[in-house]
């Protein structure tokens, strides 16, 4: 009985996720080529070796790590900072929260569009600011040292709302009685909030920053859209370098072996996110 | 009295930033959207001179085949929605009633698909669409998006019809009605809110699909509006203002949705994410 339940949705991720997952695995032991992907020859761990021993992987790899990081930090403190924010009554609370979560509904095409306006060199209005500021003109998606700042700025900017949803749902469910005990005791708002409130919120924020971490390695389309990888390669994530082995140099192969690696990165993060929290959960109970 | 009141008014400054920062880059899709060419260059008007705030569906009436670009992202998007709810909806309730072998492997792939990089699995899944005649279609568009949507409607239809006690359908059991009425008759009006939600979610990652979209997709024919507001990027034969009224055109229906379903959409997500 429970199986006729679940059984459609089973069979299509059998379908359509397992099996091409297995299957992209099995690529990444072959030479394919994107036209022809059933016709490459199996090469071992050639695709893994040619990769593990190239220094621009392990660039693309930092790069990676140095996105995830920025925006991870970047979105969870804005959105937990907003969600504070805005959690108590203020005059015209309904409207600011609407506004806040604004970025998040933008399409992310969308947000390119924007942000590559934003940062046009010759008119955009980031240097229109700067210049009144007299700092000259940046070159926010052509300077190399700026390209990531410029990326990260954007996704953060997109991403933040999740973060001050969640926490803020988190703070509405901070038991009442919690709150008045620190009060009679005596304890300012300060270490009231310090004590009570970022306990009760810590498990919100561990688990929404894991979603985070997880979905800024796997982003796509803000990053390629707006600056390709580049520039010289100062945006070039392991997602980035899988689409371009694959759909403009050809190579199926080598791009199943980079999204592997890619995938073990998420991975990797998960296990340690799971270590962590089975560790803490422990402590607590003691 | 007054010191409250003052660190009132500063917050009140905190937010009103926070909320301009958030709201800025929408407000000057709009603003550019109502600037000519002209007014672009050396220092676009912090206030649009035209008047007329609904120029942007002029859009409609211009080279810009929005018209359909539209129709197809929506079609794609009501097929995501379709297929990934008529699955979610049975799964989430055999998850959330039943215990059966096999269970905690079901939850756990669910969740492992949020770590799957797309970019990752349209390589086999071109690769599979090539060999079934899939691409340059929507049917093959719809089949990829759901695979990786359907998954976290799963989740945010589960966890409501977990907070519905048994009895409610224990009832409705003794009577001898079948499981599969008591889901549509009984629990389904009982998680509409979330159904709603999740319905949003999964319309609006087919309507904003652009992964899959530029890449199974060869005919101009059948661009969605992402990979038309797409092509828009580094050419600059069209006028910034038409490219941002079809932008927001296309963007607007999102923000909408979402504003309206906020509330359902992050207690769907969190009470699924966040207990487990």
């Amino acid at each position: 009985m429970p199986y006729f339940f679940v059984g459609a949705a089973t069979i299509y991720l059998i379908l359509f996720t397992s099996i091409p997952l297995l299957r992209g695995f099995w690529f990444s032991f072959t030479d394919s080529l994107l036209l022809a992907p059933t016709e490459g020859k199996f090469v071992g761990f050639e695709n893994y070796r040619r990769y593990l021993t190239d220094q621009s992987f392990y660039s693309s790899l930092w790069t990676t790590i140095v996105y995830t990081f920025v925006v991870v930090v970047g979105a969870v403190s804005l959105g937990v900072i907003s969600a504070i924010a805005i959690n108590e009554k203020l005059p015209g609370r309904a409207i600011f929260r609407s506004m806040l979560t604004v970025p998040w509904a933008v399409p992310g095409v969308s947000v390119v569009l924007i942000y590559n306006w934003i940062y046009n060199y010759d008119s955009g209005v980031a240097n229109q600011a700067v210049r009144a500021l007299g700092m000259g003109q940046k070159g926010w998606l052509i300077d190399p040292s700026l390209g990531m700042f410029s990326v990260a700025f954007a996704s953060i900017w997109k991403v933040f709302p999740f973060i001050m949803l969640v926490v803020l749902a988190a703070l509405q469910s901070v038991p009442e009685e919690l709150r008045e005990a620190s009060k009679v005791d005596g304890a300012d708002r300060f270490s009231a909030f310090k004590t009570v409130v970022i306990p009760h919120l810590m498990p919100t924020i561990r688990v929404a920053s894991l979603l985070m971490t997880i979905w800024s390695i796997r982003r796509f389309e803000i990053i390629y859209l707006l600056t390709g990888g580049g520039p010289s390669g100062a945006t070039n994530t392991i997602v980035i370098n899988v689409y371009k082995q694959a759909f403009e140099s050809s190579e199926l192969g080598r791009a199943a072996a980079l999204g592997i690696l890619g995938l073990l990165l998420s991975l990797s993060v998960t296990i340690v996110y799971f270590a962590v929290d089975r560790k803490n959960a422990k402590r607590d109970s003691l | 009295m007054k010191k409250v009141s003052l660190t009132k008014i500063l917050r009140w400054i905190f937010v009103f930033v926070l909320a301009s920062f958030a709201i800025f880059p929408v407000y000057w899709m709009y603003n550019t959207s109502l600037t000519s060419v002209g007014g672009l260059f050396g220092g676009q008007n912090l206030i649009p001179r035209v008047k007329d705030s609904l120029q942007i569906f002029n859009v409609f009436f211009t080279e810009v085949p929005i018209w359909r670009w539209l129709r197809n992202s929506a079609v794609v998007a009501l097929g995501t929605t379709i297929s990934s709810l008529a699955m979610a909806v049975l799964a989430a309730y055999g998850l959330s009633r039943f215990r059966f072998f096999g269970k905690g492997l079901l939850g756990f792939s669910l969740f492992a698909t949020q770590m799957l990089p797309e970019a990752l699995l349209i390589v086999p899944m071109y690769a599979l669409f090539m060999s079934l005649g899939l691409l340059n279609g929507f049917t093959g568009l719809v089949l990829a998006n759901t695979a990786f949507v359907m998954p976290v409607a799963v989740w945010i239809i589960k966890s409501a019809m977990d907070g519905i006690p048994y009895e409610i359908e224990e009832a409705a059991r003794v009577d001898g009605t079948p499981r599969l009425a008591v889901l549509t008759q009984i629990m389904m009006p009982l998680t509409a809110p979330s159904i709603a939600a999740a319905s949003v979610i999964l319309f609006f990652d087919g309507w904003n699909d652009f992964l899959f979209a530029s890449t199974f997709i060869t005919s101009s024919e059948k661009w969605l509006a992402t990979v038309g507001l797409a092509s828009f990027l580094g050419e600059f034969v069209t006028p910034l203002a038409t490219v941002f009224s079809a932008a927001l055109v296309f963007t607007i229906p999102a923000i909408l949705f979402f504003l309206i379903m906020q509330r359902q959409i992050i207690s769907g997500l969190t009470s699924g994410s966040v207990k487990g």
